[in-house]
């Protein structure tokens, strides 16, 4: 039923200061700025006042730069390190082109966290296996780091990841780190190799061969990564009987009000930036558009 | 059952009062002597109650720009070497709209509900708290091709702050039954002591009235409205998607005329300051080429196909499904308003004798 | 340092360079944003240090070439503006005729004292980094460029077509009026400003692309069942220029 109306005499108005809006963007300093590769820099980034973002690892922001526009923007750090929160930001359009600019110090306008992230109490207790590929290492992240911090909570823990080239590898720090800890099975690998690259070459399906057979009453998966990646990993993992609603994926969608109304992130039926952007594959694969 | 009777003389005494406070908009006739038939009508402002035509047939554009205006800014901000402040803003005012016919009713529910699903939009629930909806009751189909009653969207029982039934025949109509849907409209109407009690007689002529208004409709839809959905589910992998996109110019006409279109783009403005500026949403549609566009190239609906059926998905099943109003009144001003003289009714037929 | 802007005009009425002079409220602020220090129909000093400069106009004739180029030379950033410049404009119209004709029947005797060339947009002769379509061009969109220029942001022309401007102005479409108006096909930016005042679009802007053509010549046929030529005619007016030196 519609609202009940209540009618708010007075004089007609002119344009006038409101209470509220879902648009209000809020101040967020940039702590600083790193270059991870030729393309994508890494955003320290604190709120003005100080609190912190309280979101859940898969969720996004929408990143403003008042007069230039928004853009919508994975979180790459985990909610366990609560003091700052981290974007990693690809150079792709007019926003983060600016973005890109931006030093240590500048201010930016923050609306969030939106979306509907990983339920991690889902995953406590489990075996962990997040695949990722691609610029989706970024949102990944943020699921990696609170499997590491609440280590205790969680079974086995694979991780793989995929990138074009050596060049594109992301958070390389993070690499070394997590190939150094005998508490994740990490696995990497190149689809094309340069002079200087030791490692593996190949797509990251590759990588399934480097892994302990998976028990499928007690693991999870997440996929994250670009859409022509889904494919091919989901028919690895559901090759391996886990269960279609214990697998994630992550959809990327021109989130733009971020709210559920202005339409643009539309999958078929589902507002991404509501129900998603995690999905389990179970509800995904109803959604045509999301897999085509 | 009626809960008041009101003469046209009272009404439009009621329409002057309210012009004293607030905005009122309402059907104004506009000739045009080039177009067939030569008028056509538009809601408009109006300064006074004489100049609204409450026998209208339909209104070219649907009231939803009093709501969600083609262009709007949500918020003003300035730009300082070491950050920006910004505030929400509106320019919502008291408005009145009278003269809403059943299928426009219907749709103003939709966009309500829209805007208040999983959390409010404080922008349009601020023209929405201001606004006084009277709605008329259309007494037959208002021109050949409409499918409102196909739509269950040609009657409302809600969506109104007050609502009027023309009692009697003709232009002219002298007295209206009046049905409440609100106190506020209760009290807006009854404040002026011009409303009677309904008589006995009043309410037989109210029914055979109704009666006769039913009878009118035909139905042009193949499909009944409850199997729609399910018809539309089936017809997900059609050759007619196709076909039909061949004529599609993707205008965004539909998008743009249909009442229960929402869609928007949000952009900024600067002034050539570059301190000052406003964010701004403007009115977009699921048909133009850029709607699923991301940023680094790739189009998640590149082809007009794709965009088609998305738009009739989200009318005859998403929307519906989403939040429980009609994405479709039948008014087919999406078929009036293209140039390319697609149908969307046509395409619901087409598809059901396939599936 | 404020930016350095040049306005030229080359083969046209010179209306696009007017339609800067007639942002009356805003051109206090834009001469307070950047310099004008080269524009014939404002001013009398000339400079040929620019930072961008604007054009207005088809390249007609030997001498519209050799300006052009030297305009490029002398603009870090080059914007060409109006239906004559972006798209050739009306003076295409003379490429459908044999030169020698239209050169006697504009100069007579004297026809020898003006070389002339095919129009063409200058485009088709430098490289233009912006351009602003419309007979004139919207100057609300200069400014908006011009802002882009300033913030350092990207400029992109609207994407879709006239009818999304003429629907959010609340026109009646001209189809219901029996004319064949060619917002459908026409790239916006303009406000619908010919059809809200009852004319029919005829496409000043450029067209939109190739599906929305296809879709117009099935219309045309089998749902208007109008002469195709008739109407690809209209869009000649300012569209006949091809790139490819043939005769549209």
């Amino acid at each position: 039923m519609p609202r009940e109306s209540v009618l708010e005499a007075g004089p007609v108005a002119d344009i006038g200061a409101m209470a509220a809006s879902p648009y209000l963007p809020e101040a967020a300093r940039v702590l600083s700025v790193r270059s991870l590769t030729a393309m994508e820099r890494l955003f320290d980034l604190e709120f003005a006042d100080g609190r912190a973002l309280g979101h859940a690892p898969g969720q996004f922001v929408q990143v403003s730069l008042l007069g230039i526009g928004e853009c919508p923007i994975s979180i790459c750090s985990s909610p366990t390190r609560p003091q700052r929160f981290q974007l990693c930001i690809r150079k792709a359009g007019v926003v983060t082109a600016a973005l890109h600019a931006l030093r240590g110090g500048d201010m930016v306008g923050i609306r969030g966290p939106l979306g509907r992230g990983f339920d991690v109490s889902e995953l406590h207790g489990k075996d962990v296996l997040i695949v990722a590929g691609g610029l989706g290492l970024a949102p990944a992240r943020s699921l990696i780091q609170y499997v590491i911090d609440e280590r205790a909570r969680f079974g086995a823990f694979h991780l793989l990841y995929g990138a074009k080239h050596p060049s594109e590898l992301l958070f390389r720090e993070d690499l070394h780190a997590w190939r150094d800890d005998p508490a994740v099975d990490f696995h990497m690998t190149v689809d094309r190799p340069d002079e200087g690259w030791r490692g593996r070459v190949g797509v990251v399906t590759t990588l399934f061969r480097e892994l302990p057979p998976l028990d499928p009453q007690r693991t999870v998966v997440a996929v994250i990564g670009p859409p022509v990646m889904f494919k091919f990993v989901l028919l690895e993992v559901l090759a391996r009987r886990i269960p279609q609603g214990r697998v994630y994926c992550s959809l990327e969608r021109r989130m733009k009000c971020g709210v559920g109304k202005c339409g643009h992130c539309q999958a078929n039926d589902v507002y991404v930036c509501q129900e998603g952007p995690v999905f389990t594959y179970g509800r995904l694969k109803a959604l045509r558009e999301a897999i085509e | 059952m009626l809960d008041a009777i009101i003469s046209t003389r009272e009404l439009l005494g009621r329409v002057d009062e309210l012009l004293r406070t607030q905005r009122v908009i309402g059907p104004v006739r506009r000739d045009v002597p080039d177009a067939t038939p030569p008028v056509r009508w538009f809601y408009e402002p109006v300064s006074s109650a004489r100049q609204l035509d409450l026998g209208f047939a339909y209104c070219v554009y649907s009231p939803k720009q009093y709501l969600l205006p083609p262009r709007e800014t949500l918020l003003e901000f300035h730009r300082t070497p070491d950050g920006f402040s910004a505030r929400p803003v509106s320019d919502a005012q008291p408005t009145a709209l009278i003269g809403v016919h059943p299928c426009d009713l219907h749709a103003l529910v939709t966009l309500d509900r829209a805007f208040s699903h999983n959390g409010d939009d404080e922008h349009y629930q601020a023209r929405r708290r201001r606004l006084l909806i009277v709605g008329v009751d259309c007494g037959k189909p208002c021109t050949p091709g409409v499918y409102c009653a196909d739509m269950r969207a040609n009657v409302a029982d809600e969506g109104f702050d007050v609502m009027l039934q023309p009692l009697g025949a003709g232009a002219d109509v002298e007295r209206f039954g009046v049905r409440f849907g609100s106190p506020r409209g209760r009290a807006w109407l009854e404040a002026g002591g011009g409303c009677e009690r309904p008589t006995a007689a009043d309410e037989r002529a109210a029914d055979a009235w109704q009666e006769r208004k039913e009878a009118s409709f035909g139905r042009t839809l193949t499909t009944a409205h409850e199997d729609l959905p399910a018809m539309m589910a089936r017809s997900y992998d059609s050759l007619i998607w196709e076909a039909t996109a061949r004529r599609c110019y993707s205008c965004g006409s539909c998008n743009l005329v249909c009442p229960t279109c929402y869609c928007f783009d949000v952009h900024d403005e600067l002034d050539l300051s570059l301190q000052e500026g406003r964010r701004c949403r403007e009115w977009d549609g699921c048909q133009l080429q850029d709607f699923a566009l991301v940023a680094g190239g790739h189009n998640f609906r590149s082809k007009a196909a794709a965009r088609l059926r998305h738009r009739l998905m989200r009318k005859s099943k998403w929307i519906g499904e989403r939040t429980g109003g009609k994405g479709c009144v039948g008014c087919a001003r999406c078929d009036r308003a293209c140039t390319a003289r697609i149908s969307t009714v046509e395409i619901y037929n087409q598809l059901a004798e396939e599936v | 340092m404020k930016p350095r802007i040049a306005i030229f005009s080359l083969t046209s009425c010179e209306g696009c360079s007017l339609a800067i002079l007639e942002l009356e409220n805003e051109l206090l602020d834009l001469l307070g944003a950047v310099e004008i220090v080269n524009f014939r129909e404002g001013m009398t000093e000339r400079s040929w240090d620019i930072d961008v400069g604007f054009v207005d106009g088809a390249v007609s004739t030997p001498e519209d070439e050799r300006e052009v180029t030297r305009y490029r030379a002398c603009c870090k950033t080059l914007v060409a503006i109006g239906a004559c410049a972006c798209l050739g404009g009306v003076n295409t119209l003379k490429n459908r005729q044999e030169m020698e004709s239209y050169r006697t029947y504009v100069y007579g005797e004297r026809a020898r004292w003006f070389p002339t060339t095919d129009a063409r947009p200058i485009s088709a002769v430098v490289k233009v980094d912006y351009e602003l379509p419309g007979c004139p061009m919207n100057n609300r969109e200069f400014l908006r460029l011009v802002k882009c220029l300033l913030a350092g942001v990207p400029f992109a022309l609207p994407n879709y077509a006239v009818c999304v401007e003429c629907k959010k102005a609340g026109n009646l479409c001209l189809y219901e009026r029996g004319q064949m108006c060619l917002g459908p096909v026409t790239r916006a930016g303009c406000n619908a400003i010919c059809p809200h005042y009852g004319s029919k679009c005829e496409a000043c802007r450029g067209l939109l692309g190739a599906e929305a053509l296809a879709a117009a010549r099935l219309n045309m046929r089998e749902i208007w069942k109008v002469d195709e030529e008739r109407v690809l005619a209209d869009l000649r007016l300012y569209g006949a220029y091809q790139g490819d030196g043939s005769k549209p």
